[in-house]
């Protein structure tokens, strides 16, 4: 990804602010929301900022609500886009999975309370064969370029998308730079319902089933289901997205996501530093998770930790893909606040730095 | 370079006031920061905690600092995040109306101002956080006054706007409380 020209000036925002902020640079034009901590900022800085650019935000009732009239809104055209922490996400899954397979893109937030939300966006819970392209942004500027990431990705693939946050990136303040990103140009949206064709007898149709009208028949469940699978296996060949450091030389590979890879990375370079052949892997899309790269980067390495905090689930597909998996060890766990709104006292980076030395010292 | 502080105290004494003051005045002067806040539900009486870091490139530090390198203690323990995370040389100020400078002692470079008392005598008895700010910033050449003033002021929701006025004072008073030996203390 690159940044065009002319940089940006630098403006202290708030992460909720931030990531508003960039869907509304990616012309996001539709927003919908419910309040949930640490989601309520975005919400607030949408229905502050969207009116102002043309666009709405609709306060609703509930996130089954909010999810669907954003479908209605995205399958119009509009770029649109809706969000809450993992347990509002959990309400919007049938519309989700629907959005999949009646090829709408949306652009759904999951400013998560934790790191308990991955099988949630890795797997989904509606039916059928469909999965989310979910990026997980390690801090504000890094979420600033996946908004818009997002909005593209979702519209290039006519998928919905997930973004997941956390209460780290949510409510820390930081230095931005609101930059375009430089993606390239995609087709017009010749599917959307814009009305345009009304009253003519060939009006359009978004469904999942795909069965068509009397006078256009669609291709049907069964073929439009097969395109659809091979839609996802396309994306999942082509847009994994990971970052790795120190790994070539590795005994020892940690591997963490969001907000909890920034401080393993911190702790990796320490630990390289003071001479231990340690590297790191930070998957950045949970799906497509990035398994060859994972099986590149831990080539060779005696250990393999995975930290987390949740009870352990990124594991499940670090087992699918480490070069050995006899060297995996889970060296996180469930950490919360006390006010279940947060992360608890694990994600520090002392916390971390004694559980990897402690791994460090178990006969690999 | 990149600098730490550790801003300690309880709700209701402008710790988040002062950690936003700080992190915007610095990024209006051209600075990278970043600042993160915990805070619970008590807006009143609890503990209130805020960090924010300052460099003049990216900041690399993470949001949850394993080390500072400077802090500023508003309530009367001193106990907790402070004492476990601030460097052994660090810089320490400490309202030493309210917390006993005795009970700070350590290698570190410790600044006492008597803050609570000195807002009450400007008649700025809401702003001593404020006026600790003034100091630190003198001390350390973070952000001069003009930038405060206008960050503070910026920050402040329309029903407090009245309230500019008395809180510059507080900058200010602060910033004049600061001795050349404090100053020396500091740059060493």
């Amino acid at each position: 990804m690159s940044a065009v020209a002319q940089p940006a000036k630098l403006e202290l925002l708030e992460g909720t602010t931030a990531i508003a902020r960039a869907a509304i640079l990616s012309d996001c034009r539709f927003f919908t929301g419910y309040p949930m901590s640490p989601f309520t900022g975005l919400l607030e800085s949408m229905s502050d900022l969207m009116p102002k650019s043309g666009g709405s935000c609709v306060n609703v009732e509930s996130e089954i609500e909010g999810v669907n009239m954003t479908l209605g809104a995205a399958a119009t055209g509009a770029r649109a886009a809706t969000g809450s922490c993992g347990q509002g996400v959990a309400l919007m899954q049938e519309a989700i999975a629907e959005a999949s397979l009646n090829e709408t893109p949306i652009v759904i937030f999951n400013m998560a309370r934790n790191q308990q939300d991955y099988f949630q966006c890795t797997r989904g819970g509606g039916w059928g064969d469909y999965r989310t392209l979910t990026l997980a942004p390690k801090d504000v500027p890094e979420a600033v370029e996946h908004t818009q990431l997002l909005f593209h990705l979702a519209d290039k693939y006519r998928v919905p998308t997930i973004l997941y946050g956390d209460p780290l990136i949510a409510q820390t303040r930081v230095g931005v730079r609101l930059q375009p990103l430089d993606l390239p140009a995609l087709p017009p949206k010749d599917w959307a319902l814009d009305g345009s064709l009304g009253g003519t007898g060939r009006s359009r149709q978004i469904w999942t089933w795909a069965l068509g009208k009397r006078n256009a028949p669609g291709p049907g469940p069964d073929r439009h289901w097969q395109e659809l699978a091979e839609k996802f296996e396309s994306m999942a060949a082509s847009e994994q997205r990971w970052e790795a450091q120190h790994v070539d030389d590795a005994e020892t590979v940690v591997v963490a996501f969001g907000s909890a890879g920034k401080f393993t990375e911190y702790v990796v370079d320490e630990l390289r530093e003071e001479g231990h052949q340690i590297g790191h892997f930070r998957p950045i899309t949970l799906w497509p998770f990035p398994g060859e790269a994972l099986a590149e980067a831990t080539r060779g390495a005696r250990r393999v930790l995975v930290f987390e905090l949740n009870a352990g689930q990124m594991i499940e597909d670090v087992r699918q893909f480490a070069d050995d998996r006899k060297a995996i060890r889970a060296i996180g766990g469930i950490s919360s606040a006390d006010s279940g709104l947060s992360f608890g006292p694990l994600l520090d980076a002392p916390e971390i730095r004694g559980r990897i030395i402690a791994a460090l010292k178990e006969e690999a | 370079m990149e600098r730490s502080v550790l801003m300690v105290g309880i709700g209701g004494q402008g710790i988040q006031l002062i950690g936003k003051t700080l992190a915007l005045a610095a990024t209006e002067s051209g600075l990278n920061a970043m600042l993160a806040a915990d805070y619970g539900g008590e807006m009143r009486g609890g503990t209130s905690q805020a960090t924010a870091v300052v460099g003049d490139g990216p900041i690399r530090a993470l949001p949850i600092l394993p080390r500072t390198d400077s802090a500023i203690v508003m309530h009367d323990k001193f106990s907790g995040a402070v004492p476990e995370r601030l460097d052994a040389d660090g810089f320490l100020m400490l309202n030493s109306s309210i917390v006993d400078p005795a009970k700070a002692e350590g290698d570190h470079t410790l600044v006492s101002l008597p803050a609570t008392d000195m807002a009450r005598e400007i008649d700025a008895p809401q702003a001593a956080g404020l006026l600790m700010l003034g100091a630190f910033c003198r001390l350390t050449g973070i952000a001069d006054h003009d930038h405060l003033v206008a960050a503070m002021t910026s920050l402040l929701p329309p029903y407090r706007a009245q309230h500019a006025e008395t809180n510059s004072r507080a900058l200010a008073a602060g910033a004049a409380a600061v001795s050349e030996r404090d100053l020396a203390a500091v740059s060493v």
